[in-house]
């Protein structure tokens, strides 16, 4: 190889003017919104409060909203109600539990934590066939099926949202709504829920104070 | 058992006045005292124009609250096309420490019925759900008893009277939250779907129940249709105040005692709390008077003297709410009453909106600093703006009212507010004075 004097910067000049009559990528961003296709939903990320621990109360409007079922989540909600849950265990395989888990803030393995065990779906069934398999009724469905089982079983409601056709979410998402509702044995969950402690306190101070 | 206070004998009880001895789910009874006359009136002598016609003529403002056109409301459901509509009578009764419209609907359920009929017969509705609190199984099993007489007898069910269409009514026992009282989140519950509010307009009237035009009414709007249907609009507007006409019920709290009593719209505080033994001539005065529930206005005892009607009341900074009348004791802190309605409330909130989230924790929040002694300097300030933003930007009347305790503190007790808002560790370090900001904002 000869060595030419000047030959570097011509190679590199030519660069640069090749370069300089190319379109420019530069957005001149924030005075010039980035074009973002519309398919574009954002990032997902749960956040942390001031105090660390996770925003999300695992109320499921998210997963309600997603229409194609990808998002997805456990934990115990802010009534102090503990549920873990997922999609379709089958599609997403064993490690989802973990994830779950680690995104609902809980430690991997968690003690409060079992893979729900199956049931005798019998029962569930005789509910979903007395309501005609009709979503429309699915506060009727998930009493009934309390009643039957003393709780919500997780298998059962993904039998319910088997046999209605409502997702999951739509299904976890009304349970978890009403305070009458739940998900552990009445011995596991405890005494009063969250609601009946705060109507408690309001009737009681309402009394404290009015005497 | 609940209490019933009772009234003077010249106030007139279009609700409970013929409620008393007997079975109340005894229909020849009933009919006897004259149930469903007002049906037949309105099935035989009027069209369902002529029966909204009457209760336009009557003024008859809902009684679950916010004190809304009943009329109006008919007259929507009525002109909107849709192949179904419904009546729900709201029983829920959501604030736990009242219990009027179960007592109504024990006392006489007939007149529910009687009032759904009507407004199903006006709106052309052939479906009709009374949601009662899941709790309240003794006007669950009365209303159940007092619905198959009436069908029986003819009056609904597969002919509403003589009038040549059906009139299927469903008993819906409902639970599990205190905002399952607010219309929209009833209708999601009677869907089974998760209870949170949906954005108005459309109005249920327009699009409720299923998307299909709704009614929805408190149970003694519904038993007071009946009522006027009956003795004629006239009777009616000769009751309580001109433009807030009839009774109402509230449910009384105080030293004295407490109890459910009929009053004429536009009684003073002074008046009903005298019901209940709470207000003497000689006794102290209360610091305060909370009126409309949790979310409801601590007034102070210069205005006992306010009526009691849904105007008057939302001038005075409080509302009609869940018809609840509760007087302090005298030496009451007004700011732990606040605090405790304001937890309350903001344990309620649904979730779904920003303002109903997190802005009804943050006023809790603010609440709670000031009454341990721990305010910030901003407290005062952010109050006031937290609050009008929440008013402001709410998806539904409960983040609304919810900042209504402490803004009624703001604006009547300020002398209370200014003194937690110095706690005497700040004095003590010479530190300045905190400006208090007096928000008065717009209810
Ligand atoms: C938080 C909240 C709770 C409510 N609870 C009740 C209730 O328990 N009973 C009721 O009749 N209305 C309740 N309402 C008012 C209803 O939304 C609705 O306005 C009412 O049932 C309409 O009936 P009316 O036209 O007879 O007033 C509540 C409203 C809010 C915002
Ligand atoms: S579950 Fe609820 S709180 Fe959690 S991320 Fe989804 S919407 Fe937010
Ligand atoms: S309480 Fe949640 S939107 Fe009103």
């Amino acid at each position: 190889m000869s060595f030419i004097p000047g030959l570097g910067i011509v190679r590199g000049m030519s660069l640069t003017l090749r370069r300089f009559f190319q379109p420019k990528v530069t957005n001149l961003y924030p005075e010039v919104p980035a074009e973002i296709s519309p398919k574009f939903r954002g990032r997902l990320q749960l956040l942390y409060d001031e105090h660390g621990a996770l925003k999300c109360e695992t109320c499921f409007q998210c997963a309600q909203a997603c229409p194609i079922e990808c998002i997805d989540m456990g934990g115990v909600d802010t009534k102090g109600r503990y549920a873990v849950h997922w999609g379709a265990s089958e599609t997403y395989g064993e490690r989802r539990e973990e994830s779950a888990l680690r995104r609902a803030g809980r430690t991997v393995p968690d003690e409060a934590y079992q893979h729900w065990s199956p049931i005798d779906t019998g029962p569930v069934d005789a509910i979903l066939h007395d309501a005609d398999h009709d979503p429309k009724r699915m506060l009727e469905i998930l009493e009934a099926t309390q009643a039957a089982y003393g709780y919500l079983p997780v298998a059962a409601l993904k039998r319910i949202s088997f046999g209605t056709g409502a997702w999951y979410a739509m299904v976890y998402g009304t349970a978890t709504y009403y305070d009458h509702l739940r998900f552990q044995p009445l011995a596991a969950a405890g005494a009063a829920t969250g609601r009946e402690r705060s109507s408690a306190d309001y009737l009681s101070g309402l009394d404290r104070l009015s005497r | 058992m609940t209490n019933l206070l009772k009234t003077p004998a010249a106030w007139p009880r279009p609700l409970l006045g013929h409620t008393g001895e007997g079975d109340p789910t005894d229909l020849d009874r009933a009919v006897k005292a004259g149930a469903f006359k007002g049906l037949k009136r309105a099935v035989g002598d009027l069209s369902p124009a002529g029966v909204v016609a009457e209760i336009r003529a009557a003024c008859l403002l809902g009684r679950g609250g916010a004190g809304y056109s009943a009329a109006d409301k008919w007259q929507v459901a009525a002109a909107t096309p849709a192949d179904r509509r419904y009546v729900v009578a709201n029983g829920y009764g959501a604030d736990p420490a009242v219990r009027t419209d179960a007592v109504l609907l024990e006392l006489d359920p007939y007149a529910v019925i009687e009032g759904l009929a009507i407004a199903a017969w006006a709106i052309g509705a052939e479906h009709g759900i009374i949601a009662v609190r899941a709790t309240e199984t003794q006007a669950i099993r009365g209303l159940e008893a007092a619905l198959a007489a009436a069908e029986e007898a003819g009056f609904v069910g597969d002919e509403l009277v003589d009038s040549g269409r059906p009139l299927a009514i469903e008993i819906r026992p409902v639970q599990g939250a205190y905002m399952l009282g607010e219309e929209t989140v009833l209708l999601k519950a009677l869907e089974g779907k998760r209870g949170q509010p949906e954005q108005r307009p459309p109005h249920p009237a327009e699009r409720g129940l299923f998307g299909r035009p709704t009614v929805v009414h408190n149970v003694q709007t519904l038993a007071l249709a009946a009522w006027i249907l009956r003795e004629g609009a006239a009777a009616f507007r000769a009751i309580g105040s001109p433009d807030a006409p009839g009774t109402i019920l509230v449910h009384v709290r105080g030293a004295g005692g407490s109890g459910v009593a009929e009053v004429p719209l536009g009684t003073t505080l002074r008046a009903i709390l005298a019901l209940a033994g709470t207000i003497t001539r000689s006794g102290p005065a209360p610091k305060a008077i909370l009126v409309g529930g949790p979310s409801g206005g601590i007034l102070p005892a210069e205005l006992l003297d306010t009526p009691y009607a849904f105007d008057e009341l939302r001038a005075a900074g409080a509302h009609v709410g869940s018809g609840s009348v509760v007087a302090t004791a005298a030496e009451a802190d007004v700011l732990e009453l606040a605090e405790l309605l304001t937890r309350f409330c903001a344990g309620e909130a649904c979730g779904k909106t920003i303002p109903c989230r997190i802005g009804t924790r943050r006023i809790e929040e603010i609440a709670s600093r000031i009454n341990a002694g721990t305010p910030r300097p901003t407290d005062a300030v952010l109050l006031a703006d937290l609050s009008a933003d929440i008013v402001a930007s709410a998806l539904c009347d409960h983040e609304r009212l919810a900042t209504l305790p402490m803004t009624s503190v703001m604006r009547y007790f300020q002398a209370d507010l200014d003194a937690k808002l110095q706690p005497a560790a700040q004095q003590a370090a010479g530190q300045p004075e905190v400006a208090v900001a007096h928000g008065d904002t717009a209810q």
